[in-house]
């Protein structure tokens, strides 16, 4: 059983690694996001890397990808989005709504 | 700024508000104190601020994964509390003592556990916000009328809940609590897609153009069902076997119940 349960958590660990996901960075710098629109493939997963390079928290969140989660004042954060399809997903900081905007453009 | 902090504080407010009413509303319904509130709060508040200030750290743990992997676990544990509080609502007379003392605490638990989350965020913005003094009056104030609001409907929808007849009152208690843990299901499962523990499908459809989950509606909704305007297969999946589930539990004990009346 502990065998079994190491060989599927090796499997998930593989694909993972072997997935070669291609990664994408967002910078947060004065409630803005840099850049605040980015092109990613379609159908395809992607890591998103954040950095908050603001002294100040900010929440990624977004109702179209689904996503959401805060990001610490000087910190990073990851997050995985898609495959998706073609399309335009708007994302927002959540503790700065008015300026900190995005769309995340898929084609 | 004043607007923005009535609206994060009144979405974080809203949900564990409904589970509040709901869960106290049962507990009356069930002859039992609802002081267990009074145990929670203080808990809560204590889980809150370890968890906010240590979070930077949970966030790169698990390689990247852990505020997710953290917070789904909240949450599935939340739904495990309410599966076991719902199917011990039914119990004949001889076992109802020692059966509802439990219910007392995993009330406490799951009303602890549910906050955290949410709690946690308001905490990081307040505290981040207001340590700018520009924000400062703003986020305080936004944040109290935010929070005044969703206790208002907690409130509203308790007293809902205890002005109905009371066969009809205790099946929407029952089926609200099925509901709410779906939801925190669905939310869990959202999480672990994020950290990409569970494969991300496409979304089996999208009703944002119908009720947006921004709009009072939806946030409502996502409140007391956890509505996604988009949800992956795989959401929409855990979130119908996890209803189904707490259901038949539901449905099992209150026969068993009926059974040993007899």
């Amino acid at each position: 059983m502990r065998r079994l349960f190491t060989l599927i958590l090796l499997a998930l660990l593989a694909t993972s690694v072997n997935a070669k996901t291609p990664v994408f960075e967002i910078e947060i710098r004065d409630n803005l996001f840099h850049p605040a629109e980015l092109v990613i493939p379609a159908d395809t997963k992607v890591k998103l890397v954040i950095y908050n390079r603001d002294a100040t928290p900010e929440e990624f969140e977004s109702y179209e990808l689904n996503r959401e989660k805060v990001i610490m004042g000087g910190r990073k954060a990851n997050i995985f989005i898609g495959p998706l399809a073609p399309g335009s997903y708007p994302f927002f900081g959540e503790f700065n709504p008015k300026t900190a905007q995005g769309t995340v453009v898929v084609e | 700024m004043l607007i923005d902090a009535v609206i994060l504080v009144l979405r974080e407010v809203l949900e564990a508000a409904v589970l509040v009413s709901v869960l106290i509303a049962l507990s009356m319904h069930l002859r039992l104190r609802p002081s267990w509130l009074l145990w929670s709060v203080p808990l809560a508040l204590l889980a809150i601020v370890v968890f906010a200030s240590s979070l930077a750290a949970i966030t790169d743990a698990l390689d990247g994964a852990g505020q997710e992997v953290a917070n789904a676990a909240l949450q599935i544990a939340v739904y495990g509390l309410l599966v076991v509080i719902a199917s011990r609502c039914f119990s004949s007379l001889p076992q109802k003592k020692r059966k509802q003392s439990a219910v007392y605490w995993l009330m406490m638990l799951a009303v602890c556990f549910a906050m955290v989350r949410e709690g946690s965020e308001v905490w990081i913005y307040v505290s981040g916000f207001a340590a700018v003094e520009d924000y400062r009056t703003a986020v305080y104030l936004g944040s109290a009328i935010g929070a005044s609001i969703g206790m208002s409907v907690g409130a509203l929808l308790f007293a809902v809940l205890r002005a109905m007849p009371e066969s009809y009152s205790v099946r929407t208690m029952l089926l609200a609590l099925c509901l709410i843990g779906a939801g925190m299901v669905m939310q869990a499962t959202m999480l672990l897609e994020q950290v990409d523990w569970l494969p991300a499908g496409k979304s089996v459809w999208d009703s944002s153009a119908l009720v947006s989950e921004q709009s009072i509606t939806g946030e409502l909704l996502y409140a007391v069902f956890g509505y996604e305007s988009s949800p992956s297969y795989l959401q929409l999946a855990l979130y119908l076997a996890s209803l189904g589930l707490m259901l038949a539990v539901i449905l099992l004990a209150r026969r068993n119940a009926g059974k040993r009346n007899v």
